[in-house]
């Protein structure tokens, strides 16, 4: 069973269809880019994905269920998780806090009401495990808006694995990156386990041939191609839609 | 059957009445993002102003014309020199500014209070105005169907200006993108300024062509902009369509819920709030995804 | 030392070492007060008590609304109508049941918790601007029925609510300073449980919902559940306020309810934001104390209220939005 299936997608906004008509299927364990110029729908195929927004027709289907519309929450918790293209962090709040509160998503603990939250040491215990994952043990008692760019791209992804997810979705997860950060954020997400289904929107080519094994590229809210990372370098029709001379 | 005539053109006149409200609120709104809690103070600005000028020139009519001037003027001034500038600040979340409009609704009722009194007031009808009219077989004051007249020849006026003029089309595009507007040139805080002072007028003018129907009092402005308020809710904030099917929705309801479930009636246009937040939360015709 | 300081820190999740010693500071800060709210009444005259009353009510009805505004980032324009509603319910099932205060208190407050989990339900489905709007017409809904139910005299409003029995303790709560006590008591109550629900998971969550809704979704939480359920605790806090504050006036009247109540409420809350559990009753304290002032020097209340509103909102550090976004975690 593939971790990721979506069948015939379509997203019509009035007469502009987004999506139109997408067939997207991902084995597990994969590595999967999804490339494409901008307007050709990558960002809505995740916020349809993850069920921010509701399809106008067709299927999505997760480890063979389909994806409960409206209900992003309940997307996370059937095993896919994400990181967004622009950071969405809890900014006051410290690294550590973040995590923590991310880990505690999925333990009993959180319907509870007058016991404190540092009272419940397997989810700090999880949260620094991420945290060490992704090499923000450093920073653990920072404030979110104290941190450099970098460092918040990692953590917008540490927070994402805190779902221990068996899909991870990742938009743009380099995106501002330094040369040096993006190199870092590469090691991290390669050091990642192998079983894990990785989805990844990107537009930094150098990111998607380091990690990805198949590329997916979108045109006008379809696929035009699918393949290995050679064969999409050496397609005629990807090149002329997108990748350009300097990758040919 | 003629009470049920009697109250249809009721509930229309005051639709209308607070469609002036609402499109007035509506339209700062959409531009501008402001929701200004103290609406109803220019309302009873416009009103007092409307008095002061027909008790002073006995013209009813001057009183319509000068009456919406003055929150004009002072709704422009505040936009230019208070809320502007904090915008500029950095204190622009919505929020903030409807919590600093919050305080003025306050301060523009102590104000308000402290110059009027509590007396009423009132501005009489103009001789042409008076009278009845034989209207859908009821004997209707004509005066009210002034007022009807006069609502929906705003709203056409509004939607003709802001669909079909230049004006209108800098207005929309200041809605989609401010920055954009400002470097095509435009000197967008004179916009906001005037928009505001509009949106303050239309107001005004809806409490001077109120004011021989109700009476002029400093509380006026309070229980007709909470019905307002749930006016451009359900209308869906920022839509000036959206004001004006919501003002009738509500004015009809509210009148319609006087007249044959007195008990009720307070609680008619809540009940249609609810419903509304229960099944379309965006309003009528407001957008899903509105962000605070 | 600082060995010591950091695994203390990490059993305090999100607590930097430095806070630690701020928190232990704190502790003190807080004892203190404590030792001189028991003390007062020995220190001072009635006045000086009445104050201390007329504060600590405040600070209940600020820290009900500060779990709402401050926690969870829902501005709403209309708690007031809770706090209304908790004096209502006294005089009705006293005054119009007969029953016993300590059968009417849990039931009033047990009817507020279910009127506010579905006045709560409504409104969430709402956000920033309009959901200030819907529970500034909620209130005024309730503010209306007050003002026209014969029922309750309308806006002459009930007298005679009736403080507690004591009588089995040899005190009688018309005494200032035995009332006194007894709010202290309830407030000091209501302080240790909203102090506990923050710090709980249940809190970090409203925290989160505060910063990014939607990421506080995409990691899993159904959060429109703890919207509602911090509205309808803060509306229980609320009505407790409202509890207190008709049994000290013996009376209630719609004028509680109003949309000016509600903006005092969010007045005290913004003053007092960035104390996180303290500063509601440190928002309550410059308010009560800024009111008394006011109304010795002038008549016109509302007009200097709302100047006094504008510049704090218009100035206050960072704005409102940030002076609510101060309560990190450093804080709790």
């Amino acid at each position: 069973m593939s971790a990721l299936e979506i069948r015939k997608l379509t997203k019509a906004y009035g007469g502009l269809e987004v999506i139109a008509g997408l067939d997207l299927t991902v084995p597990e364990g994969q590595r999967r880019a999804v490339i494409g110029p901008n307007g050709a729908g990558k960002t809505t195929l995740f916020n349809l994905i993850t069920g921010w927004l509701p399809p106008t027709s067709g299927q999505i289907l997760l480890h063979g269920v389909p994806v409960r519309k409206g209900r992003p929450d309940l997307v996370t918790r059937s095993g896919l998780s994400r990181s967004f293209q622009k950071n969405m962090l809890l900014e006051n709040v410290t690294v550590l806090e973040n995590l923590r509160i991310a880990c505690q998503a999925f333990h009993p603990s959180r319907h509870s009401i007058l016991r404190p939250a540092a009272s419940f040491p397997e989810v700090v215990g999880k949260a620094r495990r991420v945290s060490e994952q992704m090499h923000l043990d450093k920073c653990l008692h920072r404030e979110v808006k104290e941190l450099s760019y970098g460092q918040k791209r990692q953590l917008e992804v540490a927070i994402a694995l805190c779902a221990e997810p068996k899909i991870l979705l990742m938009d743009e997860p380099a995106a501002g990156t330094s040369p040096g950060e993006r190199v870092n954020l590469i090691r991290l997400i390669n050091e990642l386990p192998a079983n894990l289904t990785i989805v990844l929107v990107e537009h930094d080519m150098d990111v998607v041939f380091a990690i990805c094994d198949v590329i997916t590229v979108l045109s006008y809210g379809k696929v035009l191609a699918t393949g290995p990372k050679e064969a999409i370098q050496a397609d005629a029709e990807v090149i002329e839609a997108y990748l350009g001379r300097q990758h040919a | 059957m003629q009470m049920f005539f009697l109250q249809l053109l009721n509930g229309l006149q005051l639709s209308m009445l607070i469609f002036l409200l609402a499109a007035g609120l509506t339209l700062i709104f959409g531009l501008m993002d402001i929701l200004n809690l103290a609406h109803g103070a220019f309302f009873t600005m416009g009103a007092y102003a409307g008095w002061f000028v027909s008790k002073s020139t006995g013209s009813f009519w001057a009183a319509l014309l000068i009456g919406p001037l003055v929150p004009f003027l002072i709704g422009a001034l505040l936009q230019a020199a208070v809320l502007q500038p904090l915008v500029r600040r950095g204190r622009s979340t919505h929020l903030d500014l409807a919590l600093l409009t919050f305080g003025l609704l306050f301060a523009t009722a102590g104000t308000v209070e402290y110059f009027f009194g509590s007396s009423f007031y009132s501005i009489p009808v103009p001789a042409i105005l008076s009278g009845h009219v034989a209207v859908l077989g009821v004997d209707y004051p004509l005066y009210r169907l002034f007022v009807i007249g006069a609502g929906l020849a705003v709203a056409l006026v509004l939607s003709l200006v802001i669909d079909r003029t230049p004006i209108g089309a800098i207005l929309r595009a200041g809605v989609d993108n401010r920055e954009m507007v400002t470097a095509l040139g435009i000197n967008i805080n004179l916009v906001f300024a005037v928009v505001f002072g509009v949106g303050a007028a239309l107001a005004g003018f809806a409490g001077v062509i109120a004011a021989p129907i109700m009476s002029v009092y400093s509380q006026m402005g309070i229980a007709i902009v909470v019905t307002t308020f749930v006016v451009v809710v359900v209308g869906g904030l920022g839509n000036l369509k959206g004001s004006f099917y919501g003002a009738l929705f509500v004015g009809m309801t509210d009148t319609m819920a006087q007249a044959y479930l007195p008990d009720a009636e307070l609680f008619a246009i809540y009940v249609l709030l609810v419903a509304m937040m229960i099944f379309r939360p965006q309003g009528l015709f407001g957008s899903t995804g509105r962000t605070a | 030392m600082t060995e010591r300081l950091t695994m203390d820190a990490t059993n305090l999740a999100g607590r930097t070492p430095r806070s630690i010693t701020v928190l232990r500071r704190r502790s003190y800060v807080a004892v203190i007060c404590a030792i001189a709210l028991l003390l007062l009444p020995f220190l001072s005259g009635d006045y000086v008590l009445t104050l201390a009353i007329e504060v600590m009510i405040a600070g209940v009805f600020a820290s009900g609304l500060n779990v709402l505004i401050g926690y969870t980032g829902l501005a709403s324009a209309g708690h007031a109508m809770f706090y209304g509603l908790g004096g209502y319910g006294i005089g009705i099932g006293t005054a119009i049941f007969g029953w016993p205060l300590w059968v009417t208190v849990p039931a009033t407050l047990a009817c507020i918790a279910l009127i506010s989990t579905v006045v709560g339900a409504i409104c969430t489905r709402t956000r920033g601007v309009e959901f200030l709007l819907i529970t500034l017409a909620f209130s005024q809904m309730f503010f209306g029925a007050a003002v026209k139910l014969r029922l309750t005299n309308g806006t002459d409003g009930m007298a005679g609510i009736p403080r507690p029995d004591l009588s089995s303790l040899g005190v009688s709560a018309d005494d200032p300073v035995v009332f006194y006590y007894y709010v202290a008591c309830v407030a000091a109550l209501a302080f240790v449980v909203l102090a506990l629900i923050v710090r709980s998971p249940f809190g970090s969550v409203l925290i989160a919902i505060r910063e990014s809704e939607r990421r506080a979704q995409a990691m899993g939480y159904a959060v429109g559940a703890y919207k509602i359920g911090a509205f309808g605790i803060s509306g229980v806090v609320c009505s407790l306020a409202g509890v207190l504050q008709a049994q000290y006036i013996y009376f209630i009247n719609p004028d509680s309810m109003s949309w000016q109540s509600s903006g005092e409420g969010i007045l005290m809350v913004i003053i007092g934001g960035t104390g996180a559990i303290l500063g509601p009753f440190v928002g309550a304290a410059v308010f009560v104390l800024v009111k008394q002032g006011l109304s010795l020097v002038t008549g016109e209340y509302n007009l200097f209220f709302g100047i006094f509103f504008m510049l704090v909102v218009a100035f206050f550090r960072g704005g409102v939005a940030g002076t609510f976004r101060t309560l990190t975690g450093r804080w709790r």
